[in-house]
């Protein structure tokens, strides 16, 4: 027999040592200092999911909020301005702090065991990231609990959220939220595509890549070149608010509609940068519950890039109901409506599969099943809205609130999916199947009694953003089946986090690969250790273990004593270099401070910056400046090398 | 034991024990990264220049009227000692290419001298725009251009300090001259960006 993958696996001595080395160089101080410093990527994506998982719960009572305030006419829970700063939190918190952190944090957790290593390529800047992220979510509530949310909505636009019609500090707080959030998304993507690209398992060459691999890929390429126009947007509005400068003020040569195009230019890829991933959920869960490869894995990977590069030429639907030229506006509904190809591409690739297999309906594909119809709906309200003439009819109305969150929540269907996939993998307990279908079931119908309503509701005039209405406008009825609605979604979610609690406690152990999967991450314990596998594995085809020969070949060599890590190359992943990874550190953490300090302290004087500069430099200098011990170790490495 | 033993069955196995540990350009996982910050900042740059132009068609004249264009002598030097500077950054990386501490120890204080004179240079940058930020739209994305790359060039000067520190310090190893090779790659964009953005910013506005 060969050497082990999995520590389940190994039998002979000398995995057995090699496995108790490798615990030893890769764990983590103890207690809440280990916590504190860790740079595991299981470590540090479980808490981005845990965290971006507590912001969806908040989003989620916000939403609660508006629905119970519109759920009659004339409601007086919430006063306008509270309504105001409730709206604009949900918006924010779903679209900054939950969905774009919660889609890369699985693709921190799960994509290096997907590709077979031990670590992302830059362990240390990823803690980094999540701490950044940690920090101006918490900023945003802070801001919220002591009367200073947002209350400009989520796209908080000008001249409203100007320094003339928004005084106080609402606006500033949100801004450097944004800025906190895009700081930690580019860190992510830099982090995952280098992953992807230089830490493949020998053998996996580009084109045996899993499909999540590709769409979390193809989703960082998009957040590198969609986040710098949203937080250069939102530097615009913070100097425009501090220092007087006049970006957006029409009275001296600025202008409000550049922060229209500056924010779309960013908002619309921010809706694929949250979809694509979950795309690649979906073709994770089909292969595995159909018992085949995807049909069609070359169109489906092509779909995805023409989807990366569609979504940066649809802003201007955004914008229909402003005075863009038209010729403009017919590009823009023609680039809007194309974008609808490569997603039924995806849909009959998977339908495909489906046919040709022998699904089991277990509660991740129900949850697929379920997404089917609920993106169908969100798509084809959105090739409406892509029409000039419908959109400015709709505009600003319900009918734009039912689209949005059919196509947002067709990408969360697939993320509960996920969840229930992953959750063995990620814990070591299964959550329950039959708590699963309820929630599923509950889902499923609580979105469409929320949101379909809306439709009617928008096509008979009723504005977004507003916090009551007249009984006399007759919108109450369904604005009452819109709230029952999300009464029933919040019972689907509290039904999930019961399944969690309970499974985290008494759930049904899982074994290594609980489902039959074909990728990697099943090829070790549940729950990985922190080195992932023992000896890494090597890649026979594109199912990496369904294809697996019995020869099941792995990789040797690697140091155990110090946490040594392969880079390969990046089309054919032949191995290349040995690479060492650091030790845990509090560095990221301080560093995070300084950062946070810096982007504070703007919020009040300009001199945040120099401020805030040098403790940084302090900071980057501890950072970049070895250890001693891991400078030993680094010498030790290098002297190896044989000629 | 240091390393793996042997499987008991080879077949199949990939030995990877003889592999280098420093390796330069794209085979080094840093270089990829220094490539994504590359494309960030690029793509920042690139907004602000496209900011530039969107704000520049709402005025009749450019700059507005009663605002002063540049100045081009102090940009002009600047623009010229930037340029310049990659190529005693070329003889660092292939210093450091040849496995030769030594001279990349002395090519780095270079370096790191350069890129202090840039912050000078910088201030002489921003003076010459003869316009503040709060005066107008002009005013403001001019500024903010040039802000915005002078934030590359101090955070270029910092690290090239500490890295000088580290390089005459007791903790370097093999693998810094990997960094070097990647600090280099930078610097060829940081200074190389400049152009486009000296062109727009400063002589822009004499074209109308």
């Amino acid at each position: 027999m060969s050497a082990a993958v999995s520590p389940s696996e190994v039998v002979t001595d000398a995995d057995r040592r090699a496995r108790d080395e490798l615990a030893h160089s890769w764990k983590d101080a103890p207690g809440f200092w280990g916590w504190l410093t860790t740079v595991d990527h299981k470590r540090v994506g479980k808490r981005y999911i845990v965290t971006a998982f507590i912001f969806f719960l908040l989003g989620g009572i916000d939403a609660a909020l508006i629905r119970l305030q519109l759920a009659r006419p004339e409601n007086g829970l919430l006063g306008p301005d509270a309504y105001n700063q409730v709206f604009t939190m949900h918006g924010s918190t779903m679209m900054f702090l939950f969905a774009v952190p919660i889609m890369m944090a699985m693709g921190i957790y799960f994509v290096p065991l997907m590709i077979g290593a031990r670590n992302v390529a830059f362990p240390r800047l990823n803690a980094y990231g999540y701490w950044v992220y940690l920090i101006g979510g918490t900023l945003l509530y802070v801001g919220f609990f002591t009367n200073t949310g947002p209350d400009t909505g989520w796209f908080s636009y000008v001249p409203l959220a100007g320094p003339d019609y928004s005084p106080g500090k609402r606006v500033d707080l949100w801004a450097q939220t944004v800025t906190f959030t895009e700081i930690s998304a580019l860190i992510t993507a830099v982090e995952l595509i280098v992953t992807i690209f230089k830490h493949r398992a020998p053998g996996m060459t580009l084109n045996r890549m899993p499909l999540f691999v590709w769409a979390e890929l193809i989703t960082a390429f998009m957040v590198l070149f969609a986040m710098p126009w949203v937080a250069t947007a939102s530097l615009f509005l913070a100097s425009d608010r501090l220092i007087g400068t006049h970006f957006f003020n029409p009275a001296e040569g600025g202008d409000a509609l550049l922060w229209q195009h500056l924010f779309w230019f960013f908002g619309h890829p921010e809706v694929y940068i949250i979809f694509v991933p979950s795309l690649g959920m979906i073709s994770q869960i089909v292969a595995t519950f159909t018992g085949r490869q995807v049909f069609g894995y070359t169109a489906i990977v092509l779909a995805n890039i023409a989807q990366g590069f569609m979504a940066f030429g649809l802003w201007v639907h955004h914008m229909f109901a402003t005075t863009v030229p038209q010729l403009g506006s017919s590009f823009f509904t023609a680039t809007s409506a194309m974008i609808a190809i490569p997603s039924g591409v995806q849909i009959f690739c998977w339908i495909a599969t489906i046919w040709a297999g022998r699904p089991r309906l277990r509660v991740p594909f129900l949850f697929v099943l379920g997404f089917f119809v609920i993106f169908v709906i969100g798509g084809l309200s959105g090739v409406m809205v892509a029409s000039v003439p419908f959109d400015t009819q709709v505009h600003d109305s319900f009918f734009v609130v039912a689209h949005l969150h059919y196509v947002l929540l067709g990408a969360v269907f697939p993320l509960f999916g996920a969840f229930y996939y992953w959750f063995p993998k990620i814990t070591g307990r299964l959550l329950s199947e039959r708590m699963g279908r309820w929630q599923v079931a509950l889902f499923f119908t609580g979105v469409n009694v929320a949101f379909f309503p809306m439709h009617f509701l928008g096509l008979d005039g009723m504005p977004r953003r507003v916090y009551t209405y007249l009984p006399e406008t007759g919108w109450g009825p369904l604005n009452l089946v819109a709230t029952v609605g999300a009464v029933t979604i919040a019972c689907s979610v509290a039904l999930f986090l019961v399944n969690v609690v309970r499974s985290l406690r008494n759930g049904e152990l899982a074994p290594d690969d609980p489902w039959g999967g074909d990728t990697l991450e099943w090829a070790t314990t549940s729950p990985p250790p922190p080195y992932a596998f023992v000896h890494l594995p090597v890649v026979e085809g594109r199912g990496a273990l369904w294809s697996r020969t019995e020869a099941r070949p792995s990789v040797t060599g690697l140091r155990t004593d110090s946490r040594e890590a392969l880079v390969t190359t990046l089309v054919d992943a032949l191995p290349d270099s040995r690479f060492h990874h650091p030790d845990p550190t509090i560095d990221p953490f301080l560093t995070a401070i300084a950062t946070g300090a810096i982007f504070i302290a703007l919020i009040f004087t300009p001199w945040g910056l120099p401020l805030g500069g040098i403790l940084l430099l302090v900071t980057l200098t501890a950072w970049a400046w070895p250890t001693k011990k891991e400078h030993a170790k680094q010498v030790k490495q290098e002297a190896e090398v044989l000629p | 034991m240091k390393r793996q033993e042997e499987p008991e069955v080879q077949r199949g196995a990939v030995d990877v024990r003889q592999l280098p540990t420093t390796v330069f350009g794209h085979r080094d996982p840093l270089w990829w990264g220094t490539m994504g910050f590359v494309a960030i900042e690029g793509t920042t740059l690139f907004i602000a220049v496209a900011s530039y132009f969107y704000l520049w068609r709402n005025t009749g004249t450019w700059p507005p009227q009663h605002t002063l264009r540049p100045s081009l002598l102090w940009p002009t030097i600047s623009l010229a000692v930037l340029l310049l500077s990659n190529i005693p950054i070329r003889f660092l990386a292939r210093a450091a290419r040849r496995l030769d501490a030594g001279a990349v120890k002395r090519w780095l204080v270079v370096a790191t001298v350069l890129s202090f004179a840039f912050l000078f240079l910088r201030w002489q940058d921003l003076l010459s725009l003869n316009v503040r930020w709060d005066t107008n739209a002009y005013g403001s994305i001019a500024w903010l251009t040039v802000g915005l790359h002078a934030t590359l060039l101090v955070a270029n000067a910092g690290e090239f300090a500490v890295f000088t520190a580290l390089f005459h310090s007791s903790r370097r190893t093999e693998r810094h001259l990997g960094d070097a090779v990647d600090a280099s790659v930078y610097w060829h964009f940081m200074t190389g960006i400049w152009a486009p953005l000296y062109a727009v910013v400063y002589l822009g506005p004499y074209l109308i």
